[in-house]
């Protein structure tokens, strides 16, 4: 009969066949080929279909990199990354601006602040299909609730999806409905955990609303900001949902963001490799965007 | 052994491997039986078997058929009526599964790319074909001894096979004989639906009536607006302008792929569109999708509207219209021709369809008169000659005649090239920006022309 294997038999087993040394990274394995199946291919994958030439589904011919070229000669490519880069300047400065002015005014508990607080996150929590649906239903100008109202007072009905700028703005307000509340939970959480010191002191010294916040506040609060904003910004460069609802991108160009003008050039025009070079600029973009800005928080932190 | 014992116990890396093995081992065990089907369960929703009549041209197969479509109102009666029809007659399961509608392009497209075998069948849109086609991902249905009868209107007819029977063909299919890849099944082309009292001596026959009598019936207050379509970029501008486009005697390119649109005829129809008809039509109109666009017509505001008849056929629905009664279907107004935009449903067998021998059985079930006349009678267009002149489906349903002289006066499908969903988006956003402005509809078709040639170029076609 063979002897129990203890715990120490085990260990001298394995040292004996020189196993020891590898355990660790046969524990590590599934992990490391999980990350490698989910995450690596996937973009070597990407990277791959970047420099091919794709006709009915199938890469025909390796292209190098004129695909990368292709896109910075595309001026419909280039005139969805402005738009793309303006509505997400304009959506997330706007959202931390509310989201902050609200934070601030519901940081105190009160009677019935708690119940604001669950009333502000709503929009969040909407499909953002639904969203657009909504949306398209306030501005339509037949039968929108715009529309009616102005109908009440006797105007014309706005025409605000049939215009380039208004259907723009028409997006932001919209964006901005959806996610300020986004903003305003990280702040307020934000808010709620600094230090109660400086604010003593800075009472006792007499100082007031306003230089309280400029002095204290908001320098205290800028690392939360920052990982606000980057997080915000990152989502905004991605928004697709409520813009094809509402308008496809239209009038003309005018609402074409970037996620809109890659999925049409990837699905309906099937145009794999230029789509991924497209969309590799952009990541590119994104992660110098994002690393500049966590460089700044830890500037900031020093 | 107590809770708390199980909690303080410390687990050991054998613990640890062998719970691994366990979790592994039923996980593989679970794959296995559900890729075998031995779940028995499936969470989509089969028909039941109905209590149908006859049904020509089936034998009792048994086993199962996964078809596949997009979304659309149109389906309405193949799904209540034909395929628990073909469950009756052949005992076949039918599992039934609908996307909306760009999802499903690129999933039964990618379902078929990678052999996935997710579906037998792929109901599609016409302009689908040259994609599908030219990916080899569907089944040549002439192998199987289907074959293409003198029943199916010409128009129809062309767009089962690939290359092309006649017109241009794109690079890599210039030579080789045209195959039988797909079957048109359920009919679908625009009409001219418009109220009987604004144009009471019938549908208007040229454009230029339907603009003078649509102002005319909204000045005596009898509706809102002339003529309502949909103007959102893409698709559904190029949809509304098709027919406009089409009749005014213009095409999209040449036998050469030689962009055509912004000859004089075709800018002369796009400042038409942009212009008297916009002037007739509501002021953001630039914003329309087929939604506002029926609700216009439904609700009483619109004179007429071009529509494809999935949609006509709400008109006679007292739950949908306003003005039951006051709506009648024409052929589509004219300059040169009246010609409008057909949209059939067609049917083709995935390359990599696991029930193979069922779906077609049912592609051979579906393609009877026999078949087409139930289907014409269940309210859907048929694409056969003789189920359009049924006397009980024409009684049921008057859109059918009209259909049929839309037909016969001039239906035409997109062109037949997979880079089409591209050169419609380029018309689509220039001419959406003409239309919002109200003026330049030549210099959109300028527009669009250059930037058309230059990706057709990129693309390998000159």
């Amino acid at each position: 009969m063979a002897a129990a294997t203890t715990p120490g038999t085990l260990g001298r087993t394995l040292r004996g066949a020189g196993l020891d040394r590898v355990l660790p990274y046969l524990m590590l394995g599934p992990a490391i080929f999980l990350v490698l199946g989910v995450v690596v291919y996937p973009l070597i994958e990407g990277l791959r279909s970047s420099t091919g030439f794709f006709r009915f589904g199938r890469m025909v011919r390796s292209v190098g990199l004129d695909n990368y070229r292709q896109a910075f000669a595309d001026p419909a490519f280039g005139e969805a990354l402005l738009t793309t880069a303006r509505f997400v300047f304009l959506a997330v400065t706007i959202e931390t601006v509310l989201g902050l002015g609200l934070a601030l005014l519901l940081a105190r508990e009160g009677r019935f602040v708690r119940r604001i607080r669950a009333t502000l996150i709503l929009p969040m929590i909407v499909t953002p299909v639904v969203v657009g649906i909504v949306f398209r239903l306030i501005y339509a100008s037949d039968v929108g609730m715009l529309a009616s109202v102005a109908h009440l007072f006797g105007l014309n009905s706005p025409q605000i999806l049939s215009n380039g700028d208004s259907a723009f703005w028409g997006l932001v307000i919209l964006d901005v409905w959806e996610w300020t509340p986004l903003l305003f939970l990280i702040l307020l959480a934000g808010i709620q955990s600094l230090p109660v010191e400086p604010f003593e002191a800075a009472r006792v010294d007499g100082a007031g609303a306003w230089r309280t916040f400029v002095d204290h506040t908001l320098p205290l609060l800028r690392p939360t900001i920052l990982v606000a904003v980057t997080l915000r910004a990152i989502e905004a460069l991605t928004t697709f949902d409520q813009v094809y609802v509402l308008t496809r991108g239209g009038p003309g160009t005018s609402t074409q963001l970037i996620s809109i003008y890659g999925y049409q050039t990837f699905f309906q025009f099937q145009q794999v490799g230029y789509a991924a070079a497209m969309l590799f600029i952009v990541a590119l973009v994104v992660i110098l965007a994002s690393g500049f800005a966590v460089g700044l928080m830890r500037s900031r932190g020093r | 052994m107590s809770e708390d014992d199980v909690l303080s116990r410390h687990f050991t890396r054998r613990d640890v491997l062998r719970l691994g093995v366990a979790i592994g081992g039923v996980a593989a065990t679970s794959a296995v039986l559900a890729a075998c089907g031995a779940g028995g369960s499936s969470a989509v929703p089969t028909l039941g078997p109905t209590a149908a009549g006859a049904t020509p041209g089936a034998t009792k197969a048994g086993g199962k058929l996964v078809i596949g479509a997009f979304e659309d109102g149109a389906l309405a009666p193949f799904k209540s009526t034909i395929l628990p029809m073909f469950q009756d007659a052949t005992g076949t399961t039918v599992e039934f599964l609908t996307e909306p509608y760009d999802s499903f392009f690129a999933k039964a497209f990618q379902d078929g790319q990678s052999k996935a075998g997710q579906y037998d069948i792929y109901i599609m849109d016409d302009p689908w074909i040259p994609q599908y086609a030219a990916a080899g991902i569907l089944e040549d249905l002439g192998q199987h001894g289907i074959t293409m009868d003198a029943d199916y209107p010409g128009p129809f007819a062309d767009l089962g096979f690939w290359p092309p029977r006649q017109g241009p063909r794109v690079k890599g299919f210039e030579s080789g004989d045209p195959k039988l890849i797909a079957l048109p099944t359920i009919g679908d082309l625009q009409t001219l639906t418009y109220r009987n009292d604004v144009f009471t001596s019938g549908a208007p026959a040229t454009w230029d009536d339907l603009v003078s009598q649509g102002k005319a019936g909204v000045t005596a207050g009898k509706v809102k607006y002339g003529f309502v379509f949909r103007g959102v970029k893409g698709n559904p501008i190029v949809t509304s302008f098709y027919p406009v486009f089409r009749s005014f005697g213009a095409d999209f390119f040449d036998d050469q792929w030689n962009v055509t649109f912004n000859s004089d005829k075709g800018k002369a129809a796009a400042d038409f569109f942009v212009g008297p008809l916009k002037a007739i039509a509501p002021p953001g109109v630039a914003e329309f999708d087929s939604d506002q666009e029926g609700a216009a017509i439904l609700g009483g505001d619109a004179a007429a509207i071009i529509q494809y008849s999935g949609n006509a056929i709400k008109s006679d629905d007292p739950a949908q219209s306003k003005v039951i009664g006051k709506l009648d279907f024409g052929v589509v107004p004219k300059r040169e021709a009246a010609i409008a935009q057909i949209g059939i449903f067609i049917h083709g067998v995935s390359a990599s369809a696991p029930n193979k021998d069922n779906a077609i059985a049912f592609m051979n079930w579906f393609a009877t008169n026999e078949v087409q006349t139930a289907l014409a009678r269940a309210g859907d267009l048929p694409v056969k000659t003789p189920a359009f002149t049924d006397s009980q489906a024409v009684t049921d349903h008057r859109l059918l005649p009209v259909a049929l002289a839309q037909l016969n006066a001039g239906a035409q499908a997109r062109p037949r090239t997979p880079d089409w969903s591209k050169v419609e988006s380029i018309i689509g956003t220039e001419l959406n920006v003409a239309l919002a402005a109200g003026s330049g509809g030549a210099a959109a078709m300028d527009r669009a022309a250059t930037q058309v040639k230059d990706y057709l170029t990129q693309q390998g076609y000159f």
